[in-house]
């Protein structure tokens, strides 16, 4: 089937964007539209001692001035974490209050105090000036490590000594015991470096109260709409759930940062009530740096043993993790179970215990970016892997294929049961493809033109389509990870697939559609694939951690079945022929082994003019289905770098990426080499360029394009890309998702491959030049002296 | 307010503008041309490239009333009727884009790119050139393909 | 971030220490400096435009001499609010030490901002900050010379 499962077909949805008619929320504008400006705190740390909102309201085109006083006194709810993760000691979490309009309190900068409502866009900015907000300061920090010390300012009276949790998984002792008694012990320290998520669209909402229906519209940049209604219903209390009609139309990608529901979104549905009208806020690019949650920012020490054959027997880690000045909606499961479960990587490892700190700080909240988690345990288990390998003066190759995990399936020590894989597979493709065994004379050429040339490898595991939701929930998930379908056959048999995921980038309206005519052997333009508007589909989790492919599209095969079953009843009616002998194939139903033949568009008049149906049938060809996983799904994979690098100035070029990956079976290659392609980008970002640093005042240093160090075409190369197979045992198309391994598997290679070129394993991300160029020579240095 | 007459995809346009009103604000708001993006707010994202006088310009960085009198292109006129801009024929094919925020002005860039090279372009240029323009979807990979793609068929006709 | 430097002001040290206390002076040599309204004792409300990087605001806010030491030091601090663009605040250590006829004024400038200016413009407050306390002291030398001339 040209178009079905495997095929590489271009997207339905590009021509709507090559030619400037997509629809993202921006581009909407409600009849009287007004438009909202939000003051924000310019200290990290404040008291608000007072508001005066009366210039502001007089200046020409506003409509309303509202504070958080307002906000709370008509009994919109504070803004929760939604996965409860207590303690080792059982203590709850400590959830500090978040008002999405701050009342006494500033935490960040950037932190919203006030919305303006004006006529125009410009005039609610300048009302917004005209906002005097007088604050008194209060002392900042922005470090993890320094909150948790003596004497540091406290943000949250809830959360005393600004911890969040202290939560462990594994057995410390045993662990302990094993790395007392190995043959070989190294210990590393990691920073895995703050960054800022930059979808190129920036959020966005409208929302619209009609006074008459009291019903609430809100257009939003979302990841997940129906969620975001759940939370905004359930929790924030602005309007009950029939009354709220959530819309993510076009969205200009996401990357983890448009899961979460934001203060503004919540403010704005308030104000459209309160001014009984259309509210219509954009982000610019400054707030987006300021104020979409932040990813990774973690500070790590690890210790791992190795018996005198190199196999690993214990290891040790600790985390302390920036969680910023709020618990952002999945903050608590990104350095927990979204990272520590992970720590196993590709590696048979009897003992692990890590300990997580979770900490409160005067910037903005950290939540899931990109891997969430997961890249902050490739990284560390790779880095020190590789690093095991240089000083115990073995092959990096050789000492991974000694642990790898080889049986399956199999039950780690921190929770997750890898169901499949073959890492040896895609470790042997990737060092073929990139030539790994003949780095010597490449090294030897690049010597001779003065560049230092290296070579680094990563092997990592993740874990997507995060499931089953009994599990999640009883490890503290506020909801349950499955998903929806529905398939709506019409008449003249054509199909539309309703689905709880939401593409912003993917190309779910292509690849669920090839779906359908891999079943029915229909063109994918007789599929329409309809999501993101909480009014038309019934509901849905949403698109984040890879989850669209494994679980997504499960629940639209589970309604296909259905579909499938039902049509194939009135086709064995109308032929006269047994159930069991129909088959469905290239827009034919058909009587297998006869000549009896009917055109599906047949079959499904059939099913709605229902004149002559099995007794006893409902009329109709249309399905719906939930599918709860049985199982995380795990993606694995080998990524190879190799880097030269400039001694004199520490400039670093990637000269060759290659990466091999087992995502199970692959319903589009091109779409799952563009999701590789742009994971590998920010996977390189973070390793080399990207960084999000606050001053000790709180202050953002890098809060524009000018100083937040985006990849751009130069820095990257074009890449290697391969796949090996293992289907995944634990849904029926046996997907494993392919969203996030890009940004997991890359940065540990990378700095691999730097520190190989430099000879100094002593490198933090980003390895900017003037970090590598201070590296190598650190290296060179003590080399003469000794 | 200043009265500023402008072609814009052909057809001649009309609008009261604010001094301070740029060329972008405009054509999203005023021209209800939403195709042309805007990405960051000083000007180095390049969602909001269009085409003036022939030349590719960040239309975030002009003021409305510095267009006056000029011949505007935006991503909506690009094409031909129903017949795609090679540029973005190419871009489907090789999957340059995904979210297609930046897709327009990587678009409106390249065909700029590619005239100004006549056609005659390497990986290496394409990469350098596109230095301001910025995609965080497709890691470029793809999109360094589309515009030698669309470059190759281009000169290949011309 | 901390900057400093030393100038020889051709007047006498006493003078000096006057003219550091003169809030005439004072609205003269602040960069951009539009309004300088004694309010209390040492104390003054002041207007002042400043353009850092991409940013121009003008900042409200408050000047206080303290921690004098008559004719030796003081330190002049400033903290000012330019709206949406953000905070600025900072200040100057002033030491006089007698040279001949002339002193030679050494100093030390704190600069602390935040809201738009930092996220705009940080990469230029070090070098800005430097400009704007030159312009201060090379104005402030100016004004010493046309004293002493008078």
């Amino acid at each position: 089937m040209s178009e079905g499962i495997g095929a590489r077909v271009t997207r339905k949805e590009d021509k709507r964007f090559i030619t400037g008619h997509g629809r993202y929320t921006d581009d909407i504008v409600e009849q009287n539209q007004t438009y909202a400006a939000f003051v924000r705190s310019p200290h990290a740390h404040a008291e608000i001692l007072s508001i005066d909102r009366d210039a502001a309201k007089a200046m020409p085109g506003v409509i309303d001035v509202l504070d958080g006083k307002q906000l709370t006194g008509d009994g919109i709810g504070n803004i929760i974490c939604g996965w409860t993760v207590n303690s080792k000691d059982g203590t709850p979490m400590a959830m500090g209050a978040w008002s999405a309009l701050a009342t006494q309190y500033v935490r960040y900068v950037g932190d919203a105090v006030v919305i303006v409502v004006a006529e125009t866009q410009d005039q609610a900015r300048e009302a917004a000036e005209a906002v005097v907000i007088d604050y008194k300061e209060l002392p900042a920090v922005v470090s993890a490590v320094e909150a948790l010390q003596d004497g540091a300012p406290q943000l949250h009276p809830e959360a005393p000594n600004n911890q969040i949790f202290d939560w462990e998984i594994g057995d410390e002792a045993p662990t302990d015991e094993a790395i007392a008694g190995a043959a070989h012990v190294v210990e590393m320290d990691f920073t895995n470096n703050r960054l800022s998520p930059n979808p190129m669209e920036p959020r966005s909402a409208i929302a619209t109260y009609n006074a008459i229906e009291e019903h609430y519209t809100l257009y939003t940049t979302s990841q997940n709409p129906h969620v975001a209604r759940l939370i905004l219903s359930a929790f924030y209390q602005v309007a009950p759930e029939h009354k709220l009609r959530v819309i993510a139309p076009d969205v200009g990608g996401g990357f983890g940062s448009k899961i979460y529901v934001y203060p503004e979104e919540i403010a704005c549905l308030w104000a459209s009530m309160k001014t009984n009208g259309s509210v219509k806020w954009t982000s610019d690019r400054t707030e987006a740096f300021l104020t979409d949650a932040h990813g990774r920012d973690h500070v790590s020490t690890a210790k791992i043993g190795f018996d005198k054959d190199y196999k690993i027997v214990g290891l040790k880690v600790d985390t302390i993790a920036n969680l910023g000045a709020y618990m952002s909606l999945f903050s608590s499961a990104t350095p927990t179970y979204l990272y520590a479960t992970l720590l196993s990587g590709q590696y048979n490892i009897a003992n692990i215990h890590a300990n997580v700190c979770t900490v409160y700080t005067n910037t903005v909240p950290v939540d899931a970016y990109r891997g969430a988690g997961r890249p902050e345990a490739s990284f560390l288990i790779e880095r020190l892997i590789e690093t095991s390998a240089r000083q115990l003066g073995i092959s990096p190759v050789e000492l991974r294929r000694k642990n790898f995990v080889t049986e399956f399936p199999h039950q780690t020590p921190v929770i997750m049961a890898y169901d499949t894989g073959d890492f040896e597979a895609h470790l042997s493709d990737a060092m073929k493809a990139a030539d790994w065994d003949g780095i010597a004379a490449r090294k030897a050429e690049a010597e001779s033109r003065g560049k230092l040339r290296g070579i680094g490898m990563s092997c990592y595991i993740e874990a997507c389509g995060i499931a089953p939701s009994a599990a999640v929930g009883s490890l503290g998930a506020g909801v349950g990870l499955w998903e929806s379908a529905e398939v709506r056959v019409n008449p003249v048999g054509t199909i539309e697939i309703l689905t709880g995921s939401h593409s912003h980038g993917q190309g779910h309206e292509t690849t669920f559609a090839q779906l359908v005519c891999d079943r029915f052997g229909l063109p994918i333009d007789n599929v329409q694939v309809i999501h993101g508007d909480t009014d038309k589909v019934q509901f849905g989790m949403g698109t984040y951690g890879s989850r669209s492919g494994a679980v997504g599209m499960s629940a639209i095969a589970k309604a296909l079945d259905k579909v499938e079953a039902k049509a194939k009843k009135i086709a064995a009616h109308l032929m006269e022929a047994d159930e069991g002998d129909i088959v469905i194939e290239n827009g034919e139903v058909k009587v297998a082994g006869t000549d009896k033949v009917l055109g599906w568009h047949e079959v499904c008049l059939a099913a709605y003019m229902a004149h002559n149906l099995p007794e006893g049938m409902e009329p109709g060809l249309k399905e719906g289905a939930f599918y709860d996983p049985a199982n995380f799904t795990f993606p694995s994979g080998t990524y190879i770098c190799e880097v030269e690098v400039d001694p004199e100035t520490g400039t670093t070029d990637i000269v060759q990426f290659t990466a091999v990956d087992d995502f199970g079976v692959i319903i589009n290659p091109m779409i799952v080499e563009g999701q590789v392609h742009g994971g590998l980008a920010q996977g390189i970002g973070q390793a080399m360029l990207e960084h999000a640093i606050y001053d000790d005042n709180g202050q953002l240093l890098t809060a524009s394009y000018m100083d937040y160090c985006m990849p751009r075409a130069d820095n990257l190369p074009s890449f290697t890309i391969g796949h090996t197979t293992t289907a995944c045992p634990s849904n029926p198309l046996g997907i494993k998702g392919c969203g996030e391994a890009g940004a997991i598997g890359s940065p540990p290679a990378i700095i691999n491959a730097i520190t190989d070129a430099i000879g100094n394993n002593n490198l933090s991300m980003p390895a900017t030049p003037q970090k590598v160029w201070a590296a190598y020579n650190a290296a060179s240095t003590k080399q003469a002296a000794e | 307010m200043t009265t500023i007459n402008m072609t814009v995809n052909g057809k001649a346009v009309s609008g009261e503008v604010e001094d301070r009103t740029l060329l972008v604000e405009f054509i999203r708001e005023g021209l209800r041309l939403t195709g042309t993006h805007v990405g960051c707010d000083t000007s180095q994202c390049g969602a909001c490239v269009v085409h003036v006088d022939g030349k590719a310009i960040k239309s975030c960085t002009m003021l409305a009333v510095q267009a006056d009198g000029t011949n505007v292109v935006t991503i909506e006129g690009l094409a031909n009727g129903a017949d795609l801009h090679p540029v973005q024929a190419a871009f489907k094919e090789n999957h340059g884009l995904q979210c297609g925020f930046c897709t327009p002005g990587m678009i409106m860039s390249a065909a700029d790119m590619i005239e100004r090279y006549d056609g005659k372009l390497d990986e290496a240029t394409i990469r350098a050139e596109l230095e301001g323009n910025i995609c965080r979807c497709t890691g470029y990979h793809n999109i360094v393909k589309s515009i030698q793609a669309a470059a190759d068929e281009m000169s290949k006709s011309a | 971030m901390d900057i400093g430097g030393e100038y020889l002001v051709p007047a006498s040290r006493e003078i000096v220490w006057e003219m550091l206390n003169d809030p005439e002076v004072l609205a003269q040599c602040i960069p951009g400096c539009e309004e300088l309204e004694a309010t209390a004792e040492d104390e003054f409300t002041a207007k002042v435009v400043l353009k850092i990087g991409p940013v121009k605001a003008k900042f409200s806010g408050v000047v206080t001499l303290s921690d004098k030491v008559h004719p030796e030091s003081y330190r002049l601090s400033g903290e000012g609010k330019g709206g949406i663009a953000g905070f600025a605040k900072g200040g100057a250590n002033i030491r006089l030490e007698e040279s001949g006829s002339d002193t030679k004024l050494t100093y030390e400038v704190d600069v602390q901002v935040g809201g738009k200016i930092a996220q705009l413009g940080s990469r230029l407050i070090a070098s800005t900050s430097k400009k704007l306390a030159s312009k201060f002291f090379i104005t402030f030398c100016e004004v010493a010379q046309t004293r002493v001339s008078a």
